[in-house]
């Protein structure tokens, strides 16, 4: 009877669409089962992290392998790429011919290039067909991130994106012990945020002694954006509307988005005060001298990832600043930068991370669907994620998952295995609360009431992206690494510039990266948004 | 020696193949090694002219748009790709103005050391450097040159001094580049004089000193002359990478005050071409550079020639 359905809806399938070379041979499916033996390659990031364990082959793709072989009748072979050089890899896979059958991979130009070369397999007839045959995925992804990047116009879908399950980016942290020593209170507003980087300052051999010399009140990298959001997105008018977000939001700094710069003249005058770290223009990427000095104790304040300063176990900046300078000693999450509206506002992406694809030369397609479906059941992806209870992680009274440090067989080569479950990234046990509890669990250095605190601050009052689906912006393609390299480059300049020089930088600079494609970007998306939205 | 290129008198070629094929044969390896892996890749400069594909051979696509120079415009209406010729240029002529006669002293000063010891332990020092790549000077640079914190920054501050922007103004910049290139490169370019100098007749210095000659003057009309030939060479082959950059040297070095110098083409390549996924534009700025290259070192081949010297060829 299934199959009669199958193949009646296979039918009219090839009557509307007339896709007869892609249905030519249809797979004999009997419950989710192939009848014969199929065979996939998967794309495995290679973190080639010490004391690793193989990544093509280990406890985890054995569970993966055995349960695709029952389940679906599907062999897996992974083919492990490096996480680092990832794109570049990928792109010498994809030119000769030899992708993995399911490839994964952040940048989703790297796949609309490939698509436009014809180098990519469209997803939407096959998700349509089987989409009762795929559950698993539908629950984690929803339609909302299965069809994230559908174009409107041709109806063609290149990737699925994966779900953030949690949405956490950036927090502006400062030295709790400082802030006591020198009777301050935290500081809530950005006068008050300035006050007490000049405090800092002017206090330096009470809070350093003889390395008064080194103090750093606040610290930043060439990266600014980034590393300076809280504080100039602020300047954003609480007025932003969703079109002018999605038309001027194509770099996801948001250096376009209107008074930006009026949170850089900011950063451009603490430059001046000598109150920010004045060799940061000159450290490249991943060098890690800014580390060593939030390490030594030097820094005051800064903005980073959510939970920058307590990662990395026994050698994070916590442990390190506590070894040195006492139990009291760390750095505490804040929020001192309210918006025009009183609200302290945090621009976070929409729910979306890893984009999934197949290649062209892919054979298998309902196989490396079957595929995704197996890492999205909730019992294959929280195995994967936490594995073994009392081996990886054991569970606490009240229902938290403990993570537990291991060697050998059973090492997760990347934080929950995040490499392996390719449709989620985050912890997601099934039971929200059960979520914030673990997340507080997996840093055993630090006290938790400093994750809490960095864990809720980080998204408090935050506004999510969201997905405009209008089809290829043509004037984007070839742009996602000029147009960021071009601001970090006028952006580095500008806060280093002298105070009566700054409009000029800046304006050189953005008027640079406008003409460069910034603004064509800005008109074609204007164009897009009137026609599908207006 | 026997001269190898002359037939040996009345012999008939088969009788000359007989004496020599083992030589012919020990060419043929690096022969098939440069058609394969020199010549092949060649059919593919045509995809600068074709539309951006490279999952098919580029025969196979379509002529990119306007008879197919649709990347050689678009790279020219680039300014980040103007800026990059410049720089390019300007960087390049630098080395050569500074860094090309850089090797020449050190190699007439090695020469006239007259401890042995001290002498070949000097060359060893000089020669190391080479051996470190950019990336690793790069981070020496930084802990050297840097602002604020830079040690030798540290000590001019110390000695009551202003400290020198080195790595953040772009002029300073550009006298560090050329520099740290002299550093690194001009000990180990001193081998090929050093080579040549041993090479020099001595009875010309004993002939010289006996005229009378002082150390510098015997220095300027022995030891140079000497020399000429193989500078002529050396200095036609740097003409012919005029428009060639490098990538790890000023990748390495730059950093975001100064690319408005420090940009040069391989740069624009690898922001535009590879990882902006355009690939017949990086193909078409390469093939930009290789003609302008070509035209530069065939240019100084025929005034070295016309001028007396015997040139590449």
């Amino acid at each position: 009877m299934k199959r009669t359905l199958a193949l009646l809806l296979l039918v009219s399938l090839l009557a509307t669409s007339g896709l007869f070379a892609a249905f030519a041979e249809t797979p004999d499916i009997v419950d989710g089962r192939f009848t014969t033996t199929r065979s996939i390659t998967v794309e495995i990031f290679d973190r080639a992290n010490e004391g690793g364990s193989k990544p093509e082959d280990n406890f985890y793709t054995d569970f993966i392998k055995q349960g695709m072989l029952d389940k679906h009748n599907v062999e897996v072979t992974f083919i492990p790429v490096p996480r680092w050089t990832e794109v570049d890899v990928l792109n010498n896979l994809l030119a000769a011919g030899d992708a993995p059958d399911i490839c994964v991979t952040y940048s989703y130009p790297t796949i609309q290039t490939y698509a436009e070369m014809g180098g990519v397999t469209d997803l939407a007839p096959y998700l349509a067909q089987y989409k009762d045959q795929l559950p698993n995925l539908w629950d984690l992804l929803g339609d909302d991130n299965i069809y994230w990047d559908l174009d409107p116009e041709r109806g063609t879908l290149w990737a699925v994106e994966a779900l953030l399950h949690m949405n956490k980016r950036i927090n502006t942290f400062v030295r709790e012990d400082w802030l006591k020593k020198l009777n301050l209170e935290e500081p809530r507003t950005l006068e008050a945020f300035e006050a007490m980087l000049h405090a800092f300052k002017d206090n330096a051999q009470l809070l350093l002694g003889e390395d008064a010399d080194k103090i750093i009140p606040y610290s930043t990298s060439f990266d600014v954006s980034w590393r300076n959001d809280h504080l100039i997105t602020s300047f954003v008018p609480e007025s932003l509307s969703d079109k002018e977000a999605y038309v001027r939001g194509f770099d996801d700094r948001r250096v376009l988005f209107p008074n930006y710069k009026e949170g850089v003249r900011v950063l451009n005058r603490w430059y001046n005060d000598g109150l920010v770290w004045q060799d940061f223009p000159v450290y490249p990427a991943g060098d890690n001298t800014e580390d060593n000095l939030l390490k030594a104790g030097y820094v005051g304040a800064f903005t980073h990832n959510w939970d920058y300063p307590y990662r990395n176990g026994e050698d994070s900046i916590h442990a390190n600043i506590q070894r040195a300078y006492g139990p009291e000693a760390g750095y505490i999450a804040v929020e001192p930068f309210p918006n025009d509206a009183g609200i302290y506002r945090k621009f976070l992406a929409a729910p979306i991370d890893r984009k999934v694809f197949f290649p062209a030369t892919n054979t298998e397609p309902v196989a490396s669907l079957f595929y995704l479906d197996f890492i999205s059941t909730l019992k294959n992806r929280l195995f994967l994620q936490i594995g073994e209870e009392g081996v990886t992680h054991e569970v606490m009274e009240n229902g938290a998952i403990k993570m537990l440090p291991v060697q050998g067989e059973k090492i997760m080569n990347s934080l929950t295995n995040i490499d392996y479950t390719i449709t989620i990234n985050g912890l997601d046990t099934g039971d929200s609360e059960r979520n914030v509890l673990s997340t507080a669990l997996g840093y055993p250095t630090v006290d938790a009431r400093y994750i809490e605190r960095a864990y809720a601050l980080t998204s408090n009052e935050a506004r999510y992206g969201k997905n405009y689906s209008v089809g290829l912006i043509q004037a984007e393609l070839g742009m996602n690494t000029v147009l960021p390299s071009k601001r970090d480059t006028f952006l580095t300049q500008s806060v280093v510039a002298p105070v009566d020089q700054f409009d000029a930088v800046y304006d050189a600079g953005m008027d640079d990266y406008l003409a460069s494609g910034g603004q064509a970007i800005i008109d074609e998306r204007t164009e897009a948004y009137e026609r599908y939205y207006e | 020696m026997r001269d190898l290129r002359t037939r040996p008198q009345g012999g008939s070629t088969s009788s000359y193949l007989k004496r020599y094929w083992t030589l012919y044969l020990m060419l043929a390896l690096p022969l098939a090694f440069i058609i394969v892996f020199r010549y092949f890749p060649m059919a593919y400069i045509i995809s600068a002219f074709k539309v951006n594909n490279i999952l098919q051979p580029p025969w196979h696509l379509p002529w990119a748009r306007n008879n197919g120079f649709e990347w050689f415009i678009k790279a020219f209406n680039n300014r980040d790709f103007l800026y990059a010729l410049r720089n390019t240029l300007t960087l390049n002529l630098l080395d050569l103005l500074v860094g090309f006669p850089a090797p020449i002293l050190l190699a007439l000063i090695l020469n006239e050391l007259t401890f042995k010891r001290f002498k070949r332990i000097t060359q060893t020092v000089v020669y190391l450097p080479h051996f470190l790549s950019w990336i690793i000077i790069s981070g020496l640079a930084l802990r050297l040159l840097a602002f604020h914190d830079g040690l030798l920054n540290i000590l001019l501050r110390q000695l009551g001094l202003q400290a020198i922007p080195f790595l953040n103004q772009p002029s300073y910049w550009v006298a560090s580049y050329v520099g740290l290139g002299i550093w690194k490169e001009a000990g180990w370019n001193t081998i090929i004089y050093l080579a040549a100098i041993t090479a020099i007749n001595p009875e010309l210095y004993e002939a010289a000193a006996a005229d009378g000659a002082s150390r510098l003057r015997r220095m300027w009309h022995v030891t140079l002359p000497g020399l000429r030939p193989t500078i002529i060479v050396l200095l036609i082959m740097s003409l012919g990478r005029i428009l060639g950059s490098e990538f790890d040297r000023p990748y390495a070095l730059s950093n975001r005050l100064v690319t408005s110098v420090s940009n040069v083409i391989s740069i624009f390549v690898y922001e535009y071409g590879i990882r902006g996924m355009q690939f017949s534009l990086s193909n078409a700025v390469g093939l930009f550079q290789s003609v302008i290259g070509l035209f530069f070192l065939l240019g100084a081949n025929t005034l070295a020639r016309r001028y007396g010297e015997r040139g590449l060829w």
